[in-house]
């Protein structure tokens, strides 16, 4: 999306194009999978994603910033009445579903990652996504344990401060 | 893929152009200033601009009522400009207007106690108590317009809040703008009359943020 930002198109075709698929999960999720106004929806949130893309700040995850814009595009449609829902599952299609944050993991982890010093993001992609201990990861990078437990402490702090927008 | 989706993002990435990642702190920087230009505009033209204008330049009583009402109109301006994203809260440092009001509080709560208690009713209407509240909120109509078609453009999810942001920040700096004209001195007038008006202000904002913000 930055380099969507920055007005790269090619990049900005794929990440719409990546978007669509997330979208309609979103939506059908929300709607029932029978839901007809699934597809109007996703194509307001692209549009949605075009002409306000300044508001997108760069800092924090960008599915977060797309999935807001779905949501307040989800509650228009409800508010003027075209979509029904019964109340009794309101709650639950406002509310986010883990598959959001599923997706969101998937796509903002390697982007948070490509952020770090390149050790750091090996060590972490380790010993936290690919389940290995200190000591394997130790072996297969080749590094001592503490230098591994070391670049995944500071990768974490750092990730964590990204994430807080600083 | 609908052909339809897929062509839609082909005509979107087709007619890309860069956008800067602070593009919307200069929206609403310029909606700001355009709107305070014209409130300028209004005061110099019909209420006047006071005659005493460089003399009180001079004191500290100007200069504590413009950097009161200024120091909310930035308050309320970042949090407006936080809003105009759609993920994102009022922010919590909103406590911060607490305090310009508690110093103004403290100073009009030391203005009585120096005074005699027959002064104590000029001290808090002085002399334009009945028309102050209204022209602030007049002076902020530009100001609120501006922001609030920009605000528009962007992406604000919470419509009530954001007007009401919108409105105290249109408030505070029309009351800024009316610095120029007014006369009254003293803490107790601008603690309740100015203040009432940026309210009403933000009141009418939160009343019109549903209809006016949506997207």
């Amino acid at each position: 999306m930055l380099a969507a930002l920055a007005g790269d198109a090619r990049s900005y075709h794929e990440m719409l194009n990546e978007a669509v698929p997330l979208l309609r999960v979103y939506f059908r999720r929300r709607l029932g999978p029978a839901g007809e106004d699934i597809e109007d929806l996703v194509q307001e949130t692209l549009i949605a994603i075009h002409t306000r893309r300044e508001t997108y700040d760069g800092i924090r995850p960008f599915t977060a910033w797309m999935f807001a814009l779905a949501r307040y595009k989800l509650i228009d449609l409800l508010r003027r009445g075209r979509a029904e829902v019964s109340f009794d599952g309101l709650e639950e299609i406002l509310s986010g579903c883990d598959f959001e944050s599923a997706a969101m993991a998937r796509m903002d982890v390697d982007a948070l990652l490509a952020s770090l010093p390149a050790k750091q993001a090996r060590a972490i992609r380790d010993t936290k996504l690919k389940g290995l201990s200190v000591a394997e990861a130790a072996a297969h990078e080749g590094l001592s344990v503490a230098d591994v437990k070391v670049s995944v402490h500071r990768g974490l702090k750092q990730l964590a401060l990204r994430l807080k927008g600083k | 893929m609908t052909m339809q989706t897929q062509h839609l993002i082909d005509s979107l990435a087709e007619g890309l152009t860069p956008v800067s990642l602070r593009a919307v702190e200069r929206r609403i920087g310029t909606a700001l200033a355009l709107g305070m230009a014209t409130s300028l505009v209004l005061v110099a033209t019909t209420l006047g601009i006071r005659h005493d204008l460089m003399d009180a330049l001079q004191g500290p009583v100007f200069w504590m009522k413009a950097f009161y009402v200024a120091s909310l109109a930035a308050l309320a301006g970042f949090a407006s400009v936080r809003m105009a994203r759609p993920d994102t809260a009022p922010p919590s440092w909103l406590w911060l207007v607490l305090i310009p009001v508690s110093v103004i509080a403290v100073l009009a709560g030391l203005q009585m106690g120096s005074a005699p208690p027959d002064a104590w009713p000029a001290l808090w209407l002085g002399k334009s108590w009945k028309v102050c509240p209204f022209l602030v909120l007049g002076l902020s109509i530009p100001i609120f317009i501006a922001l609030m078609r920009t605000l528009r453009k962007l992406a604000p999810t919470r419509l009530r809040a954001t007007g009401a942001l919108a409105g105290v920040t249109a408030g505070a700096a029309a009351a800024l703008v009316y610095c120029l004209h007014c006369p009254e001195s003293t803490a107790g007038f601008l603690l309740v009359w100015y203040s009432g008006g940026i309210s009403l202000a933000g009141l009418i904002g939160a009343a019109l943020g549903p209809r006016l913000l949506r997207w």
